[in-house]
């Protein structure tokens, strides 16, 4: 149908199209950019091997979460988490990323500085979100288009749409050329944020937290050990609820955990309860808010009867009083 | 021609290892909880239980993805380094033909001819995954296509024209990979797949390649079920 010679040239075009695809969307083309900048002397804009599995936990976050500084006054409500979520990932991401958020805010007569300030920062996030929740009804869509800019957040959200399914942030972000993985990793912070804002309590409210997060001496062990989770001192049989919507990914019996759950909630958060005298649950099943999922006991590496309740945001341990709704403190609940 | 080849067949195989991860995290949980359960046991090996934190899972579960992908690179891409492009044979006389038969590679009729009559797994399956693999990258590339045009002609040419060329041109990108690189793709795995299996001969083609085929038929249903979204261009 075609001369040999145009045959030849539209090989030649679709091979450099396929090399060039290779080199952006491949662990082997980003072996290739870090060994050109290396050699080169440049800064690769390669990212690590690994983040180019980014289904993971349902995000692709890499760099360090920031949790918030004050403690929260009263419950937030769904779009009050989002700014939240939205004002901590900011603070955590380095300039490049934040670079749409900034241009939207200067566009909106929001200053930068209040972007970034504790007491400011959630309001003026929250700016942000209600000029965009018009054309982005959805959070995720919304996050998209603040991390990376209005017309990209449209152009993936069409595509998806286009592909059919929920748009989740982890498609959306698929959907983006080279250039936009800094803004996927500020927007799935800021969702797993978010998400863990809303989340509920696994036992009822008047439990008294035995022991926090964070270094402590450990009480079996009997040396310094990071406390991943925080315990709380509730009787045997007591009941755990799922603190979200998520589905089971764990439902195990071990000497150190007991009878331990993990719930994966999407968008980065799961959540783990350890110790448990049962398990009402089994792996692969969907639980919803406020379902029983166990009861408390005194299994495991343990001391006497609590629940080890655990809030990992991208696989990384966070303090889940942090992101309590109800004002209540470590020091308040430990008192007798 | 064969680097082309190399890259379309790694970029599917890449769209397919990244649907995968998740599957491979809850797979990772299930042998973590069975190994926990095992060491927790004994008290001397009971630390070993908090050996794998939920973060190293997650990494673990994405070391797999890559070395399965790098793996399926190995059975898939690494033979279309072997592909020369040959014309069709000069006809010939009659008595050069039985004095210098040609050493061309067989032809698509002969291999499928052999898959008919000496059908193995590797000359089965091997190119239906390369099919599936390259279906999968030809979308991957229109995909960045369509994504690269759009947001980067916008400004000059215009919203409604910078859609309209960047679905055209994705379209476009589609087909061709697959009219020009796509069947070539298949053919050399399959050249490859039936070299494989004359050289092994009898019962032992059989079992030829078999840990190969492992490897690529569950990337090739992933491919083919969540990494190749052909009609999504023509929406």
């Amino acid at each position: 149908m075609f001369p040999r010679r145009v045959k030849g040239l539209l090989d030649f075009c679709m091979a450099t199209l396929c090399l060039w695809a290779a080199y952006h969307h491949t662990p082997a083309g980003a072996l290739v950019r870090k060994a050109a900048a290396w050699a080169t002397g440049t800064r690769s804009s390669a990212r690590p091997l690994l983040a180019y599995y980014d289904g993971v936990s349902g995000t692709s976050v890499t760099s360090p979460l920031v949790a918030p500084e004050l403690p929260l006054a009263r419950r937030l409500t769904d779009a009050e988490a989002l700014a939240w979520g939205t004002h901590l990932a900011l603070k955590s991401v380095d300039d490049r990323a934040r670079e749409p958020v900034l241009a939207l805010a200067s566009e909106l007569g929001v200053s930068s500085a209040a972007l970034l300030d504790v007491k400011e920062g959630p309001g003026a996030a929250g700016t942000l979100h209600a000029a965009l929740a018009k054309d982005f009804p959805g959070d995720e869509a919304r996050l998209t288009a603040l991390f990376a800019g209005r017309v990209p957040a449209r152009y993936a959200l069409e595509r998806v749409r286009a592909e059919g399914g929920a748009p989740t942030l982890e498609r959306l972000a698929s959907q983006l050329p080279p250039g936009f993985e800094d803004a996927s990793v500020g927007a799935a912070q800021a969702l797993a944020l978010a998400t863990a804002f809303g989340l509920a309590w696994p036992v009822h409210e008047s439990a008294r937290v035995t022991s926090p997060f964070g270094e402590r001496h450990h009480p079996v062990l009997g040396r310094r050990k990071l406390h991943t989770g925080v315990d709380l001192g509730v009787p045997v049989g007591t009941a755990v609820v799922a603190v979200a919507d998520g589905v089971v990914r764990r439902a195990s019996e071990d000497a150190v955990n007991g009878r331990v759950l993990v719930v994966d909630h999407g968008r980065g958060v799961t959540t783990a309860y350890c110790h448990n005298s049962e398990l009402l649950v089994t792996v692969g099943q969907r639980v919803t808010r406020g379902q029983r999922v166990a009861r408390s006991g005194d299994t495991g590496r343990s001391t006497g009867p609590h629940l080890h309740y655990q809030l990992e945001l991208a696989a990384r341990p966070m303090d889940p009083l942090k992101f309590r709704t109800a004002l209540r403190s470590v020091a308040k609940d430990a008192a007798p | 021609m064969p680097l082309g080849l190399v890259a379309l067949v790694a970029v599917g195989v890449h769209s397919a290892a990244d649907t995968l991860d998740d599957r491979l995290l809850a797979l990772v949980d299930r042998v973590d909880a069975a190994f926990d359960a095992f060491v927790g046991r004994y008290a001397l090996t009971a630390p070993l239980v908090e050996w794998v934190s939920l973060e190293q899972r997650t990494r673990i579960a994405r070391f797999l993805a890559l070395a399965w992908e790098l793996c399926a690179d190995l059975v898939l891409a690494l033979p279309a380094l072997g592909y020369r492009e040959s014309s069709a044979p000069a006809p010939v006389e009659a008595w050069r033909a039985v004095l210098e038969p040609p050493a061309a590679r067989p032809t698509w009729r002969a291999l499928w001819t052999r898959c008919l009559r000496k059908p193995t797994p590797t000359r089965w399956l091997r190119p239906l995954a390369t099919t599936a693999v390259v279906l999968a990258g030809a979308c991957a590339v229109g995909k960045l296509i369509q994504g690269s045009v759009y947001l980067s002609w916008r400004e000059l040419f215009g919203d409604a024209a910078a859609d309209v060329a960047a679905r055209a041109l994705a379209v476009a990108g589609l087909v061709g990979v697959l009219v020009s690189l796509g069947w070539r793709a298949v053919l050399r795995n399959l050249q490859h797949a039936d070299a494989l299996c004359e050289e092994a001969g009898g019962r032992r083609a059989w079992r030829r390649g078999l840990p190969g085929c492992a490897v690529v038929v569950p990337l090739a249903v992933a491919a083919v079920m969540d990494a190749a979204p052909v009609l999504s261009f023509f929406r």
